[in-house]
């Protein structure tokens, strides 16, 4: 019991006195996991509106594949993302493997179902007649669709807030492509691993205690912005 | 404006539109009425080029609206009002300059100019979410004229609200209508409210366009029994024409003698229609040179409107439309012996199959 209080005190001593070591974690954690939401909301959203919004053969298909996305296992995206990253892998040339970049990607393939299947949803939700009227005051399929996701701007924030909270908190995948290398791909939740596995609890208690604040203050600021567009009632 | 050829836009429910042909004219004011399920909300969508006919052609302003190419400009030259208004969740001001801006432009002039337009501008910064439902309705009619189209779409307008504000909206929305000169087709149940807007009438029954022309033209002589029941004709009665001397029948139904002034032959089968309001009731026998006048019993009285409607045994079932004033003077009340006259210019015969 004793050294789990110990281990707390330390944990808090290492982040109050400013460990440079859990800073620099800190901000590879953020900037990969950022960046990889960044895209995929990039790359989901427009996806996910368009799906929603057209009618193609297949589709009901598809978007059970998307669907199914959302959970794919980080470790299995990991890996997939490394054999094709590694040396004699197809995009073995660009050297990505055991770098940020390698694990922005593995990052990106997580969350990308995640945003594109909540769009969808999103999407769908959009009263069909308020579609048409938007077509009808002069809009285009791509404004119509920017329309309709500014009207579901809360429902798509709430989608962005999933994605980043799975890929923060997600280990199995950046272990598999980053490596846990020190000072280059150590992660927060690869560090809390291998300090658990180390027996440096105080350590693990530190960083753990950073994750938890790096998730809530990236979903409060988050939530804060989704809440001012809530209209006053 | 618009020319419609041979449209044809069916239903997995088997129901299915088919118009033959229908011309509207630039400045017309062209209104389409039709009884729940008739079909008017897909006519009008297909014009508005949200659902594709499987068949025909539709040519807006000289252009092929059927074309992708050619929707978006189309689109941009017309505005629809659907019976919600639609509007985002943003300012009044935001919602009316949408138009606008979908079209790249930026002018807060002409947003303000349509704001006034429908009297509004003091809603200007309030979220559009807060609006009141005629606050709404007139927030979707300024966006809809911001762009000063050249063709307007209404779908049932101001469906869903209370006549008071409807009316005021309504003349608001005629006024408007009237200083732009555009192109409108009005869909719409509400016979009253097709008749203080339209130049041209159109009813619209199963998917089928019975008749089209002059509104009044429509009211008093409906080209078919379904027209006729549908605009209010409610005196219809199967017989025969007896006689036709110069265009003055005599017609034979329900054992009874009518005269109407129509141009079909002896022998022809009808069916005579008379509208409620022709319809005069009396205590004495003197019908004030009026053809038709029966000796009649009151079956019922009953609140219609503003007005009342009685029915009369006159051997055949009459509904007259009268005052309150006349049900208080003539003590009008079941069981009453009256007199019901018509005249036969008021009459109207439609030929039926024999």
């Amino acid at each position: 019991m004793e050294f789990i209080f110990e281990g707390l005190r330390k944990g808090l001593h290492l982040i109050l006195s400013g460990n440079p070591e859990i800073f620099a974690i800190t901000r590879l954690s953020l900037s990969v996991s950022l960046l990889a939401t960044a895209l995929a909301v990039l790359a989901g959203v427009p996806l996910g509106a368009w799906i929603a919004v057209k009618k193609f053969p297949l589709k009901k298909l598809l978007i059970a594949l998307v669907n199914t996305g959302m959970g794919l296992p980080p470790v299995v995206a990991g890996l997939v993302v490394m054999l094709f990253l590694a040396r004699s892998g197809p995009l073995g040339f660009l050297n990505w493997l055991y770098t940020p970049k390698g694990m922005v990607i593995a990052q990106f393939i997580i969350a990308l179902p995640i945003i594109t299947a909540l769009s969808i949803s999103a999407m769908q939700s959009v009263d069909p007649k308020f579609y048409n009227q938007v077509l009808t005051l002069g809009a285009s399929d791509w404004q119509a669709i920017r329309v309709c996701l500014k009207e579901m701007r809360l429902t798509i924030a709430a989608a962005v807030m999933a994605g980043f909270g799975r890929l923060v908190a997600e280990v199995g995948a950046v272990m598999i492509v980053g490596g846990n290398i020190r000072h280059q791909t150590r992660m927060l939740t690869t560090a809390t691993v291998m300090e658990t596995q180390m027996g440096n609890f105080d350590m693990a208690i530190a960083i753990g205690l950073v994750l938890l604040t790096v998730g809530f203050m990236v979903n409060l600021a988050l939530t804060l912005i989704q809440q001012n567009k809530v209209l006053a009632r | 404006m618009i020319k419609l050829k041979a449209l044809r836009l069916g239903f997995d429910t088997g129901f299915t539109l088919a118009v033959d042909e229908l011309n509207i004219r630039e400045g017309e004011v062209f209104a389409i009425i039709g009884p729940n399920g008739a079909g008017k909300t897909t006519l009008l969508n297909a014009m508005a080029m949200l659902r594709r006919p499987e068949n025909g052609s539709l040519t807006i302003m000289g252009r092929d609206a059927l074309a992708p190419e050619n929707r978006l400009f189309l689109r941009r030259a017309m505005s629809v009002v659907f019976s919600q208004p639609y509007l985002v969740n943003d300012t009044v001001f935001a919602n009316v300059a949408l138009p606008l801006k979908l079209r790249g432009r930026v002018d807060r002039a002409a947003v303000d100019a349509a704001l006034e337009l429908f009297r509004i501008t003091h809603l200007k910064d309030r979220n559009a979410k807060t609006l009141s439902q005629g606050e709404s309705h007139r927030a979707a009619l300024a966006r809809a004229f911001v762009t000063e189209p050249k063709l307007l779409l209404l779908d049932e307008p101001f469906g869903s609200l209370d006549e008071r504000v409807k009316e005021s909206i309504t003349r608001d929305l005629r006024r408007v209508m009237k200083d732009s000169g555009a192109a409108a087709v009005l869909v719409t149940q509400d016979q009253e409210g097709a008749l203080t807007l339209c130049d041209t009438l159109a009813v619209l029954v199963n998917g089928r366009l019975l008749q089209q022309g002059e509104p009044q033209e429509i009211f008093s002589r409906p080209a078919s029994k379904e027209v006729a029941d549908f605009v209010g004709v409610e005196t219809i009665l199967a017989g025969r024409v007896v006689s036709n001397q110069d265009n003055l029948c005599t017609v034979e139904a329900c054992g009874k003698t009518l005269m109407a002034v129509s141009g079909c032959a002896a022998g022809d089968s009808v069916f005579f229609c008379l509208r409620p309001e022709d319809v005069s009731i009396s205590l004495n026998a003197d019908a004030g040179g009026r053809r038709n006048n029966f000796k009649s019993v009151v079956a019922a009285v009953a609140p219609w409107g503003l007005e009342y409607k009685v029915e009369l045994d006159c051997g055949f079932t009459a509904q007259a439309a009268v005052t309150k004033q006349l049900v208080d003077g003539l003590g009008l009340k079941p069981g009453r012996e009256v007199y019901a006259s018509f005249k036969a210019t008021a009459a109207h015969l439609i030929k039926r199959a024999k």
